[in-house]
Formats: C-alpha cells, structure tokens, sequence
C-alpha cells in the first residue's frame, strides 16, 4: 500500500463522542513510527455536548496546528451534521469518513433550528470532497461490543485509506497499550470492523 | 543481548530537605514501561504532549520546586501535570483560592531563592497583576516565570486579551514560544535567564500552545533541590515609597540589560534573503504559519524573516538589521498590534524610513492560519493565491444555513439545571409581590452554570468575570426596584465572590445570593478547591464551608437547600429573597459528571429514567413541559413523543418531578 509523506487530518464530532481519544490514540502512533506530528484540539466550554474537534497533522514540513482552507486530507466526522461544520477545510483531493448515526442537538429538541436529512448531507458533503465514505460506526461498534468504541471504528476506517502514514500494526498496539486488559478485545475488534466497512466502501 | 527498552527503573521520592529517597527499583522489559513519562530522565527520548504538559516538562527539567496555579481554560493541565508527579520530585504544589494567591505563592519561593512557577490563563493575570506590578520591582532570587494562557478567538473565555500588555507595564520580559517542542524548550530556559538578570519572566501561551499536542525531545531534568532561606532587606522588600524610589531605578537598569541580551537568544532568529525586499516578522505561534505560508506561496528564498521568541523587549539590533535591508515589513502576530508598535517606533527612533505593516493585513480578532497569513503575503509579494480559498468559502457559505446550532450544554443530571429552574420558579412568584410586570434579574458568573444562558432557562442577564454576578447585583439593589438574584459557583465563590457578599451586608444591598455548590471546578476539569477537602496533590485538608464564610461575614439569611428537592428549594428561595436584607442561599449538589465517577468507582448501578408510552402510558403528545422547561439533552423527541436516550441519562429525575402528567419513572 502506498502511504503518503504528509497528512492533515480533522476529526469532528459532539462532546463526549471520544474525538479527542481517537485523535491522541492516532498522534502517539504516529510518533511511535518516528513521524513529526502537530496537533490541536479546543478543551473546556466545547466538551460539555457542544461540537468538538481535534486536528492531526503529519509530516515534515508541517509546522501550524490548524488546517488551512480546502487543505485537509481526511475529515473524520463522529456526526453527520457535524461534518457540514468543516466543509470550508476540504477541495476535490479530500476524502471525508462519516459516521451516519445522528446526535440530535437540545436546540433542534426545542425547535430553534432543524436538522437536515442525511441524503441532504452526504450530497453537500460529495459536493465537497473527491471521496466521501458513508458508515454506521455506531452499529459497528455494537457489533465488535459496545457503542462506546465508534470512535475507534472510525480510527480503523481512517487507516483503511492510503492518506495516512502509519502502520497499522502500531496503531493496533497502541490501542492495546491504551485500554484495560479487558477492553483491549473489544476495541481491536472496533478497528477491524471499522478498517474493513471503510476497506469494502472504497474499494 | 540488550534489548531496546530494557533497563531499570527506579521511583524516587525526594524529601523536603533535598534528599533522593528511592521508593522502587525494578527492572523493566515490558513495552509499557519503556515509553518516558513527564517525570522520567530519558534526555533526548521523543514523546507526544499536550503543550501544557511540555510547559510543565519544562519547568521540571529546570528544577521547579514550587508551582501554584488557579485552574483556568487553556492552563489547567500545567498544574495538573506538575500536582501528579510532585510527590515524586520534591515539588511543591498547588491549586490557590485565586490567581493573585498563586503568584504570591510562587513569589515567595523565589524570594526564598527557589525555582518557582505560577500558571493562570489571560483573565486570571488581570487578577495577579497587582501583586505582578512591585513583584517587579523586587525582582526575581529563585528564577520566578508567570505562565500566561491567553485565549484568542475566547474558546473558552469572556474577551480576547494580550497579556503582553500587561508584562510591559510591570518591566516584565516576555518569552512565547511558536511551537510545543519551543514551548518546553523556552519554560527549561526560563527560570535560568530569570535568575540570570533577577526579573520574574511571564511565559505567554495560547490556545494552539497549551492545547497543541506534538512530539517532544526531552531534555535534562534537574534534580538539583535548593534549601529555601528568607533574608531580611526591608530595603529591597518593604515596599513604602521611599524603597520604591530607589528600587524603580534598578528594575530600570535590570531591564535594560535583558534589552541588551534578548538579541543574543537562540528563541530570536533573524534570515536575511539576499536581495529580498519584503521582510515578515513572526512573534510566537505566527511563525508557524509563517513557515507554511511562505511553503505555499514558494517565497522560502526570497522574503528575509525575523523569528520573534521575546516579544518584550524586542531583539532591537535584530530588528534594525531587518528593517535596514528590506523596503517593507509585514509583522504577524495573534492578538494587538504589541510588536509592530514596537517596530514603529524602533524605526522611528533609528531613522528607518519603511512601510510596517501589520494589523492592516493581518486580522485583529481570533486565532490567525496559514490562509490570513497567505493573503498578506501574497498581496504584498504579488503572488497568486491559491484558487482553492474562494472554493471552499462558497462551499461554507452554502451549507451554512443547514448546519444545526450546537453550543455546550448543562449535562443530562447536572444539579445547575435543577438550581435555574428553582431560580425561575421561585423569582418569578416573587416579583409579583414589585408590581405588575416586573422582572427579576439574574447576574451571573464564570463557570458551568453560565449556559443556562441558552434556552430554555435563560437565566442568566450579565456574566463579566470571576465574582462579578455578586459585584453587579450589589449594584443593581441601588438603582432598581426589581427582586436581584445572583448566582456564581463553590470555586468562584471562594475565588472573588466573598468581597462583594461582605459589601452587600455593609452597604445594606438587599439581593439574593445563590451559591451553586457542586463540590468542584467542573468547568476547567473538576479540580478541587478549599471547599472540598482535599488539595492539588490528594491530601485531605480542611473543608472551608460556604455557609460558614456566609454566616461570618455577616449575611443574616443562610440557608443550604438541595436543588433536587424542588418544592423545599423553591420555598427556601421564596423566603431568601423576602428577607429584608442580603440573603444566601447555598444549593448543595455534587456535579453529576463527579458523582457518575465514583459511582462507577463503588460498583454502583446508574439508573436512567424512562417516559412511559400513551395509553398504557401517560405521556401527552401535545404536553412539552419536560422539553420546555428543562433542556436536557437525555430528552428526545421522536414522532412528537418524548423518549429519553438511555446512554446519557443518568437517573437525576428532574424531568419526572415537572411531568403534569407523571409518565416519568425509573426504569
């Protein structure tokens, strides 16, 4: 498989989705393969429910912690609406991976906004980005064991593509360095499930 | 044969007086134990950090002994980073009551010739800088480095603030660093170049910085442990007019010599291009984007850049080198126009006649990218910018309006919402008694409870700073006639919330003051405070009582309520504020997200409520009080019935208590 030099990767998603822990678990292997990494992620009044996201940047002659206009790679998005929020980082080159399963915000609850439908996304979204790969982490996450891993379903989808330039097998190791002895099955099973689904989609 | 990663590893502790005292040799082949932590030697080794951990790795690589902080978004890491290994290298550490505390705290240990740090974000210098302006002054023994945290764009703050104002009228040198890597490297340098010229430095930070995160080569730490030793100099310390006369004189002199060395520091760096004529000058993080800019434009070569790592005092002879062979200079920085200000009038001062540009290209509001800093460029080096910009700006502009609103919400749980919808009730009935169509007002403060500003509470009529809600309402009793109820956290309470309630008893304000006690500073991470019984390094101390504090100062109505306990909560409030006088009101309830952890830590079940279904339910399709009333986003609607996501709901019950109909229970 050929892996590009150089990567810049946005990972949206709502507070609590664990968009900072698939970001970590990515930025410290890219270390453990001897990659330059710059990355950002904005703490505090963000987490609490609100939209979050978190930047990986890999490569050499990267030196900024923020993306630039229609400079992203990937676009990671935990949430279809959310993905919309980083439309303005992607150009025909990008590749975005969305997980399908809505959060609806209390503000859409309460009737102050609506929220668009699915195709409605995707199809601005692949007005976008040359490639948009469309999933059900959530569901895939069931299936490895628990809701909780579809962040690492998306984490095993992003390293199906050639965008990104670390190995596998350290991410993997990573993931098992990370979780406890008994979460570390479930988890695996999560990258896998999310490697294959994004594998299958591409094609 | 040796394999990577084996070896010994050994915990040690240092004692008080300086001694090593090893806890634990074991030896090590097991990949976990092989990767560095913050505290290991492991010079030269790579590891991924968060740039508030790399600030900390710093100053422990410098010999830190004393760190004191106040939590604040983006700083709160660096003294939780410090709190967790000060056991382990003979460091002292803590969360003070507020800002001005810790930099006194810190101040003290470097008068006693310690290494010492003080770490607090923008807002909380504003609260250190009337200690920070003699501190100067007095001058640093032990290195002594004020970390500012300043937040462009208020990610998580209340305004944008440059704290190098503020280290430009105390004579304080400022050093800012472009990367996370320089982050560590420049807080490891910082206390040595304090001691060096005797002045406290200010570390200043931002957002990309403390919450960056890149690989890291770690230095040497120093193990050395000084023995603290107060030496009485009234002439030095003892700040009457007379010694500050004499003693401003000599902060002058010491500032002038770091003006003289700022030029000689590795953080300065000037490349002059042969022929070029435009020069950019990056101070800090700018550099950054300066680098990728001129990446994208393919200027490398051709424009001469000056790297900015002291912003005050700037590398004059470097400046002037640079102004000197270009014919125009574009300054870039996040923030106020601090360096090209500067720049001005070190031109003007030296007879260099040039274009500076600066916040005339550059924007003056939020975070800076590589795309501003493009455009500035391109426009002033005539190259093409990149066609992609205006792409993606139609694509944004497109989907803007499909995008659903998104802010941070009180948490499914969180006791804020039970207390503002208590507030509400409560304030409401008694407005009645100020005549027809009076309203009550809610000043309120720096914390979680401030979104109950969004719908649909709206409780929340001014927020400024810390303290600040009892300030106003102090205010508002003496012009309105209209029922005041305030309300700030446990930590903002003890923070600066005590003067303006001692200034209500002495100033007969009559308002009602809500203390939200959740038992922690959840906003920043749920650090604790001198409410809750326990310090930054886990020991049990003395719980101060808000209630107490109230009591003492005077405040003739005290009451503590359960915000859950609705009906008792919103007749305790009632009679709070018909008393004739200032009153109090403590709302006691852990923060939900605490509460969820040590449940978890107990083995203990989280219990979800559940809305029964019509019919063989009771919930009304057309009823919406739950929605309505509360905001909680564990309360869905799906095909106009109410359900609620059983994953976030952790069992609060407050929606069962609004429910007209009672088709709330526990599953």
């Amino acid at each position: 498989m050929s892996k590009g030099k150089e990567c810049s990767i946005v990972i949206a998603g709502v507070g609590g989705q664990g968009v900072v822990l698939l970001s970590e678990l990515l930025g410290v292997a890219a270390v453990a393969d001897g990659l330059k990494v710059h990355g950002s992620e904005v703490l505090g009044m963000a987490v609490r429910g609100g939209s979050v996201s978190s930047i990986v940047r890999i490569g050499d002659s990267i030196s900024a912690p923020l993306v630039t206009t229609g400079m992203c790679d990937v676009l990671v998005s935990m949430e279809p609406s959310e993905a919309l929020r980083y439309v303005s980082c992607l150009s025909s080159p990008s590749l975005a991976i969305i997980s399908m399963e809505v959060v609806t915000p209390f503000m859409v609850t309460l009737g102050k906004c609506s929220y668009p439908s699915p195709e409605q996304i995707v199809e601005k979204l692949v007005g976008a980005a040359g490639k948009v790969v469309a999933l059900d982490a959530v569901a895939l996450a069931r299936r490895a064991g628990s809701h909780l891993a579809a962040n690492i379903v998306m984490l095993g989808a992003l390293l199906a593509t050639d965008a990104v330039p670390v190995k596998i097998t350290t991410v993997r190791a990573e993931i098992e360095r990370h979780f406890s002895a008994k979460l570390v099955p479930v988890n695996l099973k999560a990258f896998d499930l999310g490697y294959q689904e994004a594998s299958a989609k591409m094609g | 044969m040796d394999k990577p990663g084996c070896g010994v590893e050994v915990r040690r502790k240092m004692g008080y007086n300086g001694a090593l005292i090893v806890l634990e040799v074991k030896e090590t082949c097991l990949q976990e134990a092989t990767r560095p932590t913050i505290a290991s030697d492991a010079q030269g080794e790579k590891l991924y950090m968060l740039g508030n951990e790399a600030i900390a790795r710093g100053a422990i690589e410098a010999g830190v002994q004393v760190a004191a902080a106040y939590p604040g978004t983006p700083s709160s890491e660096i003294l939780e980073t410090l709190a967790e290994v000060a056991g382990e290298l003979g460091i002292y550490a803590e969360w003070s009551v507020n800002e001005k505390v810790a930099f006194e705290v810190a101040l003290a240990a470097s008068i006693c010739g310690l290494r010492a740090l003080a770490s607090m974000k923008h807002v909380g210098v504003n609260v250190a800088h009337d200690s920070l302006m003699t501190a100067s002054y007095m001058g640093a023994k032990g290195g002594l480095v004020l970390v500012a945290a300043d937040d462009p764009w208020m990610w998580s703050s209340q305004n944008e603030q440059d704290s190098r104002y503020v280290a430009e009228q105390a004579y304080v040198p400022v050093l800012e660093p472009s990367s996370v890597q320089e982050a560590k490297d420049m807080m490891a340098s910082a206390f040595g170049l304090s001691e060096q010229f005797g002045q406290v430095f200010m570390f200043r930070s931002v957002t990309r910085i403390g919450h960056g995160r890149s690989d890291v080569v770690l230095g040497e730490i120093s193990r050395t442990r000084r023995e603290a030793s107060f030496e009485k100099n009234p002439a030095r310390m003892v700040y009457t007019p007379a010694v500050a006369r004499k003693n401003k004189p000599l902060m002058l002199e010491r500032f002038a010599r770091i003006r003289h060395a700022v030029n000689e520091l590795p953080f300065n760096q000037l490349r002059l291009a042969a022929g070029a004529k435009l020069g950019v000058v990056a101070s800090g993080l700018s550099y950054a984007y300066v680098v990728e800019a001129l990446n994208v434009l393919d200027l490398n070569d051709r424009i001469s850049m000056l790297k900015i790592g002291t912003p005050h005092p700037l590398p004059a002879k470097l400046v002037s080198q640079l102004l000197l062979s270009v014919e125009e200079v574009l300054v870039v920085e996040e923030l106020e126009p601090f360096v090209e200000t500067h720049i001005k009038a070190l031109a003007q001062e030296s007879g260099i006649t040039l274009k500076v540009h600066g916040k005339d290209m550059i924007p003056l509001i939020g975070e800076l990218s590589t795309r501003a800093v493009i455009e500035a460029i391109g426009k002033l080096a005539n190259r093409p910018i990149p066609t992609s910009f205006a792409v993606a700006d139609k694509l944004a502009q497109d989907v803007a309006g499909m995008i659903p609103l998104r802010p941070p919400a009180l948490c499914p749980g969180c006791p804020h919402r039970a207390s503002n919808y208590v507030i509400k009730i409560a304030s409401k009935r008694v407005a009645r008694d100020y005549g027809d169509g009076v309203e009550p007002i809610y000043p309120s403060d720096i914390g979680c409870y401030t979104l109950a500003n969004n719908p649909p509470l709206e409780s929340v009529d001014s927020v400024i700073c810390m303290g600040g809600s009892f300030g106003i309402a102090n205010g508002l009793a003496h012009v309105l006639k209209a029922p005041i109820v305030a309300h700030l956290g446990d930590s903002t309470f003890f923070h600066s919330g005590i003067p303006p309630l001692i200034n209500a008893v002495y100033n007969k304000a009559r308002i009602t003051m809500l203390v939200l006690d959740n038992s922690a500073t959840a906003m920043t991470g749920f650090q604790p405070h001198p409410g809750t019984g326990n310090t930054a390094t886990g020991e049990i101390t003395d719980a101060v009582k808000i209630e107490d504090v109230a009591r003492a100062c005077g405040v003739k109505f005290v009451e503590v309520a359960d915000p859950f306990d609705l009906k008792m909560a919103i007749e305790v409030l009632e009679k709070a504020m018909r008393f004739d006088g200032p009153a109090v009101v403590v709302m006691r309830s852990p923060c939900v997200i605490v509460l969820q952890r040590e449940k978890k830590k107990k083995g203990e079940a989280i219990v979800p409520y559940r809305v029964l279904r019509v019919l063989e339910d009771r919930c009304n399709e057309k009823c919406n009080t739950c929605v309505a009333l509360l905001g909680c986003p564990a309360i869905l609607k799906q095909d106009g019935k109410k359900v609620i996501d059983a994953s976030m709901c952790p069992g609060c019950g407050l929606c069962s208590r609004v429910c007209p109909y009672k088709a709330i229970v526990q599953e």
